[in-house]
């Protein structure tokens, strides 16, 4: 192996890419671009629902109800709607997301102490946001009876409200959520995107990099020289290495800066630990190049053989421990969980080398092999 | 005398086409070998194979004494071999300048950095690239590119050179450059090469060579050896009754066929007496007709050689004397250009070019690859708007009525656009209705399509499966449904074997002559030139001379003489003992110096004595008329045009 022929190499490659400003933007937008879009896209915060009223009772005591529903930072509230054939027609058009309907005798039938019944209509389309917005509208609705009740015994008893309060719920539940304390999704997706992103551009960029070699002809230059398959792989993948460590520190200068982020491990680890996964990510990349021919299908197999894996076998939507069996199997197979738990573990767990070796093992065992493969099965006398 | 190459009954499959089937050849240390066939007769397999890059099936292969038959034997022979792959620049990187582009083969050739740059001088001086060293690849002309890919296979001092189709498409006076370079590398670095080409009239400039045609090797040996094993003979006959005479000689030759004024006639297997008998009892009933009769050229050779094989498969829709070619009026004006430019920003990819074609009549445009051809039949068309002067076909103007244009002409591409997946017929009726031609009509013109293109057997075979000639007359009869009268064909024979082309050239004399189509063909085969009855040959843009093929080659001979061509023993010691002598018009072909002269007796006298004294033997002696090649470099060299800049903002890089 001569170093000064994998210099020539990478020396080519780096000028090609930096002179070819189409690739270069690739190179160094697309991993930015994907972590802003992703990073927000994918937030599963359910904040801020659309709603509109239908008030029947019009009375000082039904406005009183609506106050809760337009009050509570998880709902949005559009305005009051005449009838719910209004309200539907706005829900049909995807502009509300929720109806609530007072129903007339509102006031008159709970001062008279009968039971009223009011009306929730929800978007079923988004399974999961449903079942949120459905969590809420029975804990606000659960609060207003209980202010109900405490305003009655107040009234009634001549009770201070804190002793009401004592009485009616004795065992108060105080929750904390650990880790992403402010339970941001930003905190967890936007840090974890770093993982998402970094295993996609990488892969697609050195992808493109071999193939386009074996597409333009150039790769014959390789064929009949007396460049060994190491020296050419090796030459080849260096600079891709560099732009995507590179991309990778701008990606967590953003997790930290512009999503907030806090950073609670040893940035050192971090990394030591990120050269590992962008050489994995690259290697990807590389076996995919060296099984086809063609650009397109190099970039679509890059994409597909990343993205869904990146997404749903790592953990970023769906914790691995809760996953079926063979999910899990998946997972464990792949290197975007093990990325997943170093960058977390940095991030917002605060973990050390004494808890995140093994992952980082993993990545290096897993890089050691996709080259190897590469290596082994790049041919400089081909079939066809 | 240890051979460098030894091939012995290789066979070469991709999956299950056979792309080489059982091939034998030898290649001597010095020579210039020479493969030559159509696209996809195995050449560049073959290449591939004997560069160490490709693996092979069967037989065996021995390069330099060693045998390569895996990827570690083929490593050891690398060093000494350099290979530049198929299409011109391909393999080089457009975004480095000339300079990078030398530079990385030679690292990558571990060439040290004192040699690097002595020999990097040296080749670049004789290339005249020096100029131009810190330019992009991207950003230079086809003939320039050629000559870098060659220094990068040059760089590190092979001792074999195997250049895969470096001339196609490249422009005369480069070719011509080409050449000579070659000859003396060869000849100073005691090289070897191993070249391809599809042009059958390089054929002179190898010492040996051997005609692929479908994985086979057709024929072996010099060039003038493969003549001799062939026996045959062409006449080229002028007559005042053109069509009558054509009708008379079909009679009795098989391939009969017209060149602009005159009809070229070849027979194989006959003696010179016995052809020359013949012809004279039948042109005894054209009247005032005359004829020359020359040997055959390699085309007709390879055309002959194939010959027996393809008995059954001539395309016959010879000219029918009974109808009258007067249906149409010749003096019709069809196509008419003046001063059409077109600018591409700041490059002037057309610039000022006039001519005219009548009804019947077949123009070519000849150039190199990125001489304009294409941007003036796109004006034409009404695919694209000239930026300055103006035009018509049949009547309807460049300017103001692109669809009317399109409506009534025929079209047909260099990438046929035939759609692959397909049948032939199917192809058809989509062509039938884009063109909306009434569906009872559609039918019969479908069946008048089919018989010209004798495509009656395969209406329901595949697009995608049909050889190359058969899809090129699927391609013309899709362009002619609508009956056109004016048909535009850009390269369409590019690649495609010498039985194919003819058989297209007979089917365009005969839609010309007897239809009277207006038709406008580009092309940079030389050789088919001579099909056509107006030229103009376009360089960066321009067109630098204008005529009938037999006017420009009168031109020349006025200016320059005809050529004297030598056979001798000593080729290297002859051309630089000519130079010496100030004959700068002496070129190396192979084994023949060629030599211009305009007092040719006295020339070849004073040369032959010269010759003698330095003991070199001349083996024989020709004088042959200028070829279009000649005709073009003269031209352009009388223009003083350099085919170097080209700053055409080629399309970006794939991605």
């Amino acid at each position: 192996m001569k170093w000064s022929r994998i210099k020539t190499i990478s020396t080519k490659e780096w000028l090609e890419i930096w002179r070819d400003k189409l690739y270069l933007a690739m190179a160094f937008l697309i991993p930015v671009i994907m972590m802003v879009v992703l990073g927000f896209g994918m937030s599963m915060d359910v904040e801020k629902i659309p709603f509109v009223a239908i008030d029947y009772d019009k009375t000082e005591q039904s406005r009183d109800y609506l106050h809760n529903f337009s009050d509570s930072r998880y709902f949005d509230y559009q305005g009051m709607a005449a009838n719910e054939k209004q309200a539907e027609s706005m829900m049909d058009q995807n502009k509300i997301r929720f109806i609530l309907i007072i129903p007339p005798g509102f006031q008159e039938k709970l001062q008279a102490g009968k039971k009223v019944q009011s009306q929730s209509l929800i978007d079923g389309l988004f399974t999961y946001q449903s079942k949120v917005v459905k969590g809420y509208v029975l804990a606000i609705n659960a609060n207003y009876n209980q202010q109900l009740l405490q305003n009655w015994f107040a009234k009634k008893q001549g009770m201070k409200p804190s002793d009401i309060s004592a009485m009616l719920s004795p065992v108060s539940l105080e929750t904390r959520y650990l880790y992403n304390e402010q339970m941001s999704s930003l905190w967890s997706t936007g840090s974890g995107m770093i993982m998402l992103v970094m295993l996609m551009a990488p892969a697609l960029l050195t992808a493109l990099g071999v193939v386009r070699e074996k597409e333009s002809g150039s790769i014959f230059n390789i064929y009949a020289s007396t460049v060994t398959r190491t020296e050419f792989i090796l030459g080849k993948l260096l600079p891709y290495i560099a732009i995507s460590f590179l991309n990778l520190l701008v990606l967590t200068w953003m997790a930290l800066v512009l999503f907030g982020v806090p950073f609670k491990g040893d940035p050192v680890l971090y990394l030591v630990a990120s050269v590992l996964f962008v050489s994995c990510a690259t290697g990807i990349g590389l076996f995919v190049s060296i099984l086809v021919k063609t650009q397109a299908s190099a970039a679509l197999i890059t994409l597909l053989g990343t993205m869904i894996p990146g997404m749903m076998f790592s953990g970023l939507l769906m914790p691995v421990s809760s996953m079926d069996t063979p999910a899990k199997i998946e997972a464990h197979l792949l290197p975007g969980m093990y990325e997943l738990n170093i960058v977390w573990g940095s991030f917002l767990k605060g973990q050390g080398w004494s808890d995140l070796w093994g992952n980082m093992a993993i990545l290096a065992l897993y890089s050691m092999v996709l080259w190897g493969l590469a290596i082994w099965k790049f041919k400089k006398r081909v079939a066809s | 005398m240890s051979l460098i190459i030894e091939v012995n009954k290789l066979c070469k499959c991709y999956k299950n086409i056979e792309a080489i089937k059982s091939v034998s050849l030898s290649i001597k240390p010095g020579e210039i070998y020479g493969l030559i066939g159509p696209d996809g007769s195995g050449k560049s397999s073959l290449m591939k194979v004997i560069a160490g890059v490709l693996s092979y099936k069967s037989g065996q292969l021995n390069v330099f004494g060693q045998r390569v038959d895996s990827e570690a034997s083929a490593e050891i022979i690398k060093a000494k071999i350099g290979f530049m792959p198929q299409g011109l620049g391909l393999n080089l990187y457009p975004e480095l300048s000339i300079d990078e582009n030398i530079n990385f083969f030679a690292d990558l050739r571990d060439v040290p950095l004192a040699e690097r740059e002595e020999r990097k001088a040296l080749l670049m001086t004789m290339m005249q690239l020096t100029d131009f060293r810190h330019r992009a690849m991207k950003n230079l002309s086809g003939g320039m590119k050629q000559k870098l890919g060659l220094i990068c296979t040059l760089i590190h001092k092979p001792e074999l050179v195997i250049l895969d189709e470096p001339t196609t498409g490249v422009d005369p006076v480069s070719r011509r450059d080409f050449w000579q370079i070659l000859s003396y590398m060869v000849r100073h670095e005691k090289m070897t090469a191993l070249v391809s080409t599809s042009y059958m009239d390089e054929a002179e400039r190898f010492h040996t060579l051997s005609l692929f045609y479908q994985g086979k090797i057709l024929a072996q040996g010099e060039p003038d050896q493969i003549l001799d094993s062939i026996q045959g003979w062409v006449a080229l006959v002028h007559s005042q009754a053109l069509f009558v005479c054509v009708q008379a000689l079909s009679t009795q030759f098989t391939q009969v066929n017209i060149f602009g004024k005159a009809i070229r006639v070849v027979a194989y297997d006959i003696s010179r007496e016995d052809f020359e008998h013949q012809l004279k009892s039948i042109l005894a009933r054209c009247p005032k007709s005359h004829y020359q009769i020359e040997s055959i050229d390699l085309e007709d050779a390879f055309i002959g050689l194939l010959r027996p094989k393809n008995k059954d498969q001539t395309v016959k829709p010879a000219l029918d004397a009974t109808k009258p070619n007067s249906i149409f009026d010749t003096n019709t004006l069809m196509i008419e250009a003046q001063n059409l430019t077109r600018q591409f920003g700041t490059f002037t990819a057309v610039d000022q070019v006039s001519f005219s074609v009548q009804s019947g009549q077949i123009f070519g445009l000849l150039g190199a690859n990125g001489a304009g051809k294409s941007t003036v039949i796109k004006m034409l068309t009404g695919l694209l708007k000239p930026s300055k002067g103006k035009g018509q076909v049949s009547g309807a103007d460049l300017n103001s009525s692109g669809q009317k244009i399109k409506e009534n002409i025929g079209y047909m591409s260099q990438s046929f656009s035939l759609y692959a997946d397909l049948t032939v017929v199917e192809n058809l009726k989509l062509y039938g209705q884009i063109y909306a031609v009434p569906k009872k009509k559609l039918a019969k013109r479908i069946q008048w399509a089919l018989q010209m293109g004798t495509l009656e057997q395969e209406t329901h075979t595949l697009v995608g499966s049909l050889p190359m000639g058969l899809r090129q007359r699927l391609a013309l009869g899709c362009a002619l449904l609508h009956e056109p009268k004016v048909l535009f064909l850009d390269e369409p024979t590019s690649g495609i074997d010498p039985i194919g082309r003819q058989q297209f050239w007979t089917i365009l004399v005969t839609l010309a002559k007897q239809s009277g189509v207006a038709i406008l063909i580009t092309t940079h085969y030389m050789s088919e030139a001579e099909h056509c009855d107006q030229l103009a040959l376009m360089q960066a843009g321009k067109v630098i001379a204008q005529g009938s093929p037999t006017n420009l080659r009168q031109q020349v001979s006025d200016a320059l003489g005809d050529v004297i061509s030598m056979k001798v023993n000593q080729p290297y010691a002859a051309l630089e003992l000519l130079k010496k002598a100030h004959y700068d018009k002496a070129f190396l072909f192979g084994k023949r110096v060629h030599l211009f002269s305009s007092q040719v007796a006295q020339t070849q006298k004073k040369v032959l004595a010269l010759l003698h004294q330095q003991a070199i033997e001349v083996l024989d002696v020709q004088h042959l008329p200028p070829t279009l090649e000649d005709v073009f470099v003269h031209f352009l060299e009388s223009n003083k045009i350099q085919p170097t800049a080209n700053l055409k903002p080629k399309e970006s890089s794939s991605l």
